[in-house]
């Protein structure tokens, strides 16, 4: 279903499309026709259609961008219904407990939960951590029994011979080895 | 030639190759700039809180954003142009050296001494002296006199390689059935050590490249 089909269906039932924000639909009734219907509210059971939402489809969202959702997130079960005619009369007649279940009946999560940590870091490095290990493991592995054995040119030995050679060639006589020589009295500079 | 973990270019050890150090920090200048700029606008989207879905039309910072990446590239472009159009100067010398590629060695030919050539084999492992340069050392290696423009002929009898000098600031494909051409000239006497540069087959890594620049007094009694 697409949002076009679903502004078609409210234009075809006079609500006007300027007016589908939340607040104004609220007052409006959303009478969508039997073909729609059929095809939304399997999806979504039989909760109230409030809005355009983020993106025109009947979805239930908690999302601090869109902060209301196209659907009521809980379906108009008895107690629900009797909570909302409630609502409709003075407010101070509400409980505290009557006002939260009646923000739960609109919607999921508050903005608190929203945004509260999942802790999902703790995974994230659980799982970075075991890959370097096991990098680790096939590391140690490879370098055991794979590799050949290292080159006659890495001892010690050759590469103070190699540096010597590098001096003797005047290698790098701007800011390389040879600058850092003292020619004339055979030793590294101070 | 490099030293061990040495991150930098080489030492020039030739005019162009100064010149393409200095180009070189001119353009990390503008990259250093261009990271700088970008890690602060990164972190200071990270740490803006504010949402905006609706920003639409900001056309002068388009147009700030347009104008001010063409500025930069003319600022790298210009000094770019100046040294390709100096290391592309072809002073008439009188001393010549030929490389030709070969799988897997050069071999060189000086017209200035009656022809002479020579293949400039790898020294093996196994053939190396305590000290020498593993991958580096050549059983032969070419003079050049220094200060003094010796221009460079490659090409290949084969596959294409690449003749390299680093610290000569040289690069040059050498191409079977063409001729390319360079001009060098080293400002002090040494030995020059390069690798080739384009892969040529299995021993691609070791056909190294050494170039000797000596004395003109002693390039004449060779």
């Amino acid at each position: 279903m697409s949002s076009h089909l679903f502004r078609l269906a409210l234009r075809a039932t006079k609500v006007p499309q300027r007016t589908i924000s939340s607040s104004s639909v609220c007052k409006a009734n959303i009478v969508l026709d039997q073909a729609l219907r059929d095809e939304i509210h399997p999806k979504i059971g039989n909760r109230e259609i409030v809005g355009y939402g983020s993106n025109g489809l009947a979805t239930y969202i908690d999302s601090c961008e869109f902060p209301c959702p196209a659907i009521r997130f809980k379906e108009p079960t008895a107690e629900v219904i009797k909570l909302q005619e409630k609502e409709k009369g003075d407010w101070k007649n509400l409980s505290l407990a009557d006002k939260k279940e009646l923000y739960r009946i609109s919607f999921c999560q508050t903005y608190s939960e929203m945004h509260a940590p999942t802790g999902e870091w703790k995974v994230i490095v659980a799982a970075v951590l075991l890959t370097l290990s096991a990098t680790g493991w096939l590391w140690m592995y490879v370098k055991q029994f794979v590799y050949s054995p290292p080159v006659s040119t890495i001892t010690v030995e050759w590469q103070n011979k190699t540096l010597q050679r590098m001096l003797d060639q005047n290698q790098g006589a701007i800011s390389g080895v040879a600058s850092k020589w003292d020619y004339t009295k055979q030793r590294w500079k101070e | 030639m490099s030293t061990w973990s040495q991150i930098n270019l080489m030492d020039p050890s030739s005019y162009i190759m100064s010149q393409m150090n200095l180009f070189h920090d001119h353009a990390m200048i503008l990259l250093v700039g261009i990271f700088v700029f970008v890690i602060l606008m990164g972190v200071s989207l990270l740490k803006n809180k504010f949402h905006g879905r609706l920003v639409h039309e900001a056309q002068t910072l388009e147009i700030v954003w347009t104008i001010v990446p063409a500025l930069l590239l003319v600022w790298l472009a210009l000094p770019s142009l100046r040294l390709l159009y100096l290391m592309d100067e072809h002073p008439q010398s009188s001393n010549t050296l030929k490389a030709i590629g070969h799988q897997w060695y050069w071999s060189y030919e000086l017209p200035a001494k009656d022809n002479m050539m020579l293949d400039s084999y790898m020294l093996p492992e196994e053939s190396l002296e305590s000290g020498q340069y593993r991958l580096l050392e050549v059983d032969n290696r070419p003079a050049v006199p220094y200060s003094f423009d010796t221009m460079i002929i490659t090409t290949s009898s084969d596959v294409i390689h690449a003749w390299t000098l680093p610290s000569l600031g040289i690069k040059m494909d050498a191409v079977p059935g063409r001729l390319n051409s360079m001009n060098i000239n080293p400002f002090v006497p040494g030995i020059f050590y390069g690798q080739c540069s384009e892969i040529c087959g299995a021993n691609h890594s070791y056909m190294p490249i050494v170039v000797e620049a000596i004395s003109m007094e002693d390039f004449t009694n060779l």
